[in-house]
């Protein structure tokens, strides 16, 4: 039976219709490689790169320590600014505005004396001395906790700008609550900002709920999921130490414990301190990670006995890496290591900075190293 | 003659009839396999399959029972395709016919095509959140991460689905092999020993700690596989080290390779986008005086740097957002309604259906009227 001729036609769209879409559906499994700019990185800016498939912004924006509020009634929510996890606008008269921002930061995010400054030379002011910044503060309250408030006034670009900057520290966390803009409106709203900062209440991470009748089902939720043991992750700080002049700031990923130390000058070094199962990688590597942070080529295993020494310790023996080097900015930096193994995991504690610094906390560091007891030392 | 009774059987209008019997039964008996296998599990086994299969209870064979519904399609498909081509002559009155059938082609091609390319995720964003990629709620990657050069960082994304085949697996940026020693799709772990609960063999990392076990897969909807697995890392000189990774560890794990330095991590699989979205806003409300819910929604912020296009958009129930080829529906929320999840739905075919009901439609219009009016015709005359 001959068939018309538009039947083949019709069988070779549908056979290539078949094809097409089976092909598509194999690339499912294929191994994906792409490119992350990491505006989040030490250096300014990101070189560009056609290969840039994705800026990977969560990783730059986790998500903060949530905030209710009850919102005075002139006030708009708008838009987030930048780095501010809640924006409001404030209208006044003949087209007065001001800005209220919420911007949380870990750490201490500078001090409070170096952001107040900051603040100043916003509206025109010359930096507080000491002296004066102790004087500025006002004691407010942000939630259920104490915060400081300071209130400047000045000019810029010819007109009266105030600021009300509030600092709190709270969980490793700095906020900065911050109003700006005309300078008359932001006097004026000065009792609303503060009602508003108190009732602020902040709110712990929370898991996905069940779902509500009627809506529509979804496939996961960690919160449901069968529970571990016990945190895989976590493991015990030594009891150890701390050299007097060292200051805590809460530790990043990875690290158990890191400390600051700066100079008058603003010259700064870093201690922290890092706990690994197993060997932590091996000396070899470690020490070579540690050189290219610090513009050093790689050693092989012989180059390792020159630059390490060891170290008694409580229980044990520690290897001692002293390297010298210049970061990123060509500052010539020192960077001192211990490694200490411990039953079956390995501790590394790093003093890395300004040299001079260094060199003068390099005795404090050996002995915190020395002063560290650990719960399963032999 | 065999070509003749072959024609005959795939062209034969009983066929048809046994074909949407046998899909009503497997329809039928899919949604109750619902109830023990769970929504993901039985959709697989029941529908996107070619047979579904019996074998008693820890037996190592299987013998097919059952067709599946990729057999019932094709069958279906070729029943239709080749009924037209023997039987049907193209004339006009019976155009309606063929738009009708043009229809049903173009739904059962249309459902392949969702099958085979539509792709499920979801976000999760806490209120002032952004992301600019959602995540499978079902697979795992492992994502093994260059950050030597800490402004542009190299991942390399490995699918769920090629670690659970275990071996050897090589990738042109990574300078070594990954070797996957152990697999396992949903597991336990703890730091403490346990009956059931194996030693790891692992020898760097946290994992060199840990106990673990493999876990039956998880049928329940509302929870999630948690695999785990064993991964050595070998370079040209030698192994660097196995390593444990899991989706229970939230950590990634450093190692180093030659001269760069890499983290590794068993993460839920990411799907990026060349937008981001910041949730401003999630509202929870109820009606006045209970706990009913009367709507969720999630106001966000859209920003793509690549056009500048940076607007707010609403998303509530029955009111997704459709942008860039994705629909984000409202799903779900945290309980202390600060944090929503969507539903992210990428499905090139999603016209197909629509198109199809459009078709099929029409077609009987046009079939009824082209018997109706000859009708009134003669009835006329």
């Amino acid at each position: 039976m001959p068939l018309p001729t538009w039947r083949p036609a019709f069988l070779n769209w549908m056979g290539l219709a078949l094809l097409i879409v089976a092909l598509a559906g194999c690339g499912r499994d294929n191994v994906k490689v792409y490119r992350l700019a990491n505006d989040d990185a030490p250096s300014s800016s990101t070189p560009p790169d056609a290969t840039t498939a994705a800026t990977d912004q969560n990783e730059n924006s986790p998500a903060p320590p949530q905030l209710q509020w009850t919102l005075p009634a002139d006030w708009t929510e708008v838009a987030p600014a930048e780095m501010s996890i809640a924006s409001f606008k404030v209208s006044g008269q003949n087209g007065a505005a001001a800005e209220v921002t919420l911007v949380p930061l870990p750490g201490l995010a500078g001090g409070d004396n170096a952001n107040v400054n900051r603040w100043r030379g916003q509206v025109g002011l010359p930096a507080a001395t000491p002296e004066e910044f102790q004087k500025m503060g006002e004691a407010v309250q942000a939630g259920d906790q104490p915060a400081t408030l300071y209130d400047m006034a000045g000019q810029d670009s010819g007109n009266a700008k105030r600021i009300l900057g509030v600092i709190q520290q709270r969980n490793g966390t700095t906020w900065f609550f911050k109003m700006v803009g005309d300078a008359g409106l932001v006097e004026q709203q000065k009792p609303e900002f503060t009602a508003f900062l108190k009732s602020l209440t902040f709110t712990a991470d929370a898991t996905p709920a069940a779902l509500p009748p009627g809506h529509p089902p979804i496939g996961g939720g960690d919160a449901n999921a069968p529970m571990m043991a016990t945190d895989a992750a976590s493991a015990g700080k030594p009891a150890w130490t701390v050299p007097a002049d060292w200051q805590e700031v809460p530790a990043s990923q990875f690290l158990l414990a890191e400390y600051s130390i700066a100079d008058a000058n603003g010259a700064k070094a870093e201690v922290n301190v890092a706990e690994l199962s197993g060997n932590g990688g091996g000396v070899l590597p470690n020490v070579n990670r540690w050189r290219g942070q610090i513009g050093l080529e790689p050693v092989d295993e012989t180059g390792l006995a020159k630059v390490t020494t060891t170290m008694d310790i409580t229980g044990g023996q520690a290897t001692l890496v002293d390297l010298t080097g210049t970061d990123a900015n060509g500052q010539s930096t020192r960077l001192i290591a211990a490694i200490v193994p411990m039953g079956n995991q390995t501790w590394f504690y790093k003093l890395m900075g300004d040299k001079k610094i260094v060199d003068r906390e390099k005795d404090a560091f050996t002995k915190f190293v020395q002063t560290a007891r650990y719960a399963n030392a032999p | 003659m065999l070509l003749e009774r072959l024609i005959k059987f795939f062209t034969s209008l009983r066929l048809t009839v046994v074909l949407l019997v046998l899909s009503l039964v497997l329809v039928f008996i899919g949604t109750l396999g619902e109830v023990h296998l769970g929504l993901y599990k039985a959709q697989t086994e029941f529908f996107r399959s070619f047979f579904i299969y019996w074998h008693p209870s820890n037996a190592a064979w299987k013998i097919p029972v059952f067709p599946g519904g990729y057999l019932l399609g094709a069958a279906l498909l070729l029943n239709l395709v080749s009924a037209h081509i023997s039987r049907f002559k193209f004339s006009r009155d019976k155009i309606g016919l063929w738009i009708i059938h043009a229809g049903l082609i173009l739904l059962i091609l249309g459902q392949l095509a969702t099958d085979m390319l539509a792709v499920e995720s979801q976000m999760h964003l806490r209120q002032g959140q952004m992301k600019n990629y959602s995540e499978s709620d079902r697979l795992d990657e492992l994502a093994i991460t260059d950050i030597t050069d800490k402004k542009l960082e190299t991942v390399v994304a490995i699918p769920q689905r090629l670690l659970a085949g275990k071996g050897d697996l090589r990738n042109d940026p990574l300078p070594f092999v990954v070797r996957v020693k152990e697999f396992y799709a949903n597991s336990q772990l703890s730091t403490n020993a346990a009956p059931g609960l194996a030693r790891v063999n692992a020898d760097s990392g946290f994992g060199a700690s840990l106990w673990w076990k493999p876990l039956p897969r998880e049928t329940a909807m509302d929870r999630r596989d948690m695999p785990s697995a064993l991964v050595e890392i070998v370079t040209p000189q030698g192994s660097l080290g196995t390593w444990l990774v899991s989706d229970w560890l939230e950590q990634p794990q450093t190692f180093i390779a030659g001269s760069h330095t890499f983290q590794m991590q068993l993460r839920s699989e990411r799907f990026y986008l060349p937008f981001s979205l910041r949730l401003l806003q999630f509202h929870h409300d109820v009606y006045e005086g209970t706990d009913i819910p009367k709507n969720f929604s999630s106001q966000l912020l859209l920003n793509r740097p690549d056009t500048g296009e940076r607007r707010n958009v609403l998303i509530y129930m029955n009111n997704p957002l459709r942008y860039d080829g994705r629909t984000f529906y409202q799903a779900s929320f945290d309980t202390d309604n600060a944090g929503t999840i969507l539903q992210v739905v990428k499905n090139p075919g999603w016209l197909t259906p629509y198109l199809a009901c459009v078709l099929i439609a029409t077609g009987m219009v046009v079939q009824f009227l082209s018997h109706l009016i000859p009708f009134l015709r003669r009835r006329r005359s």
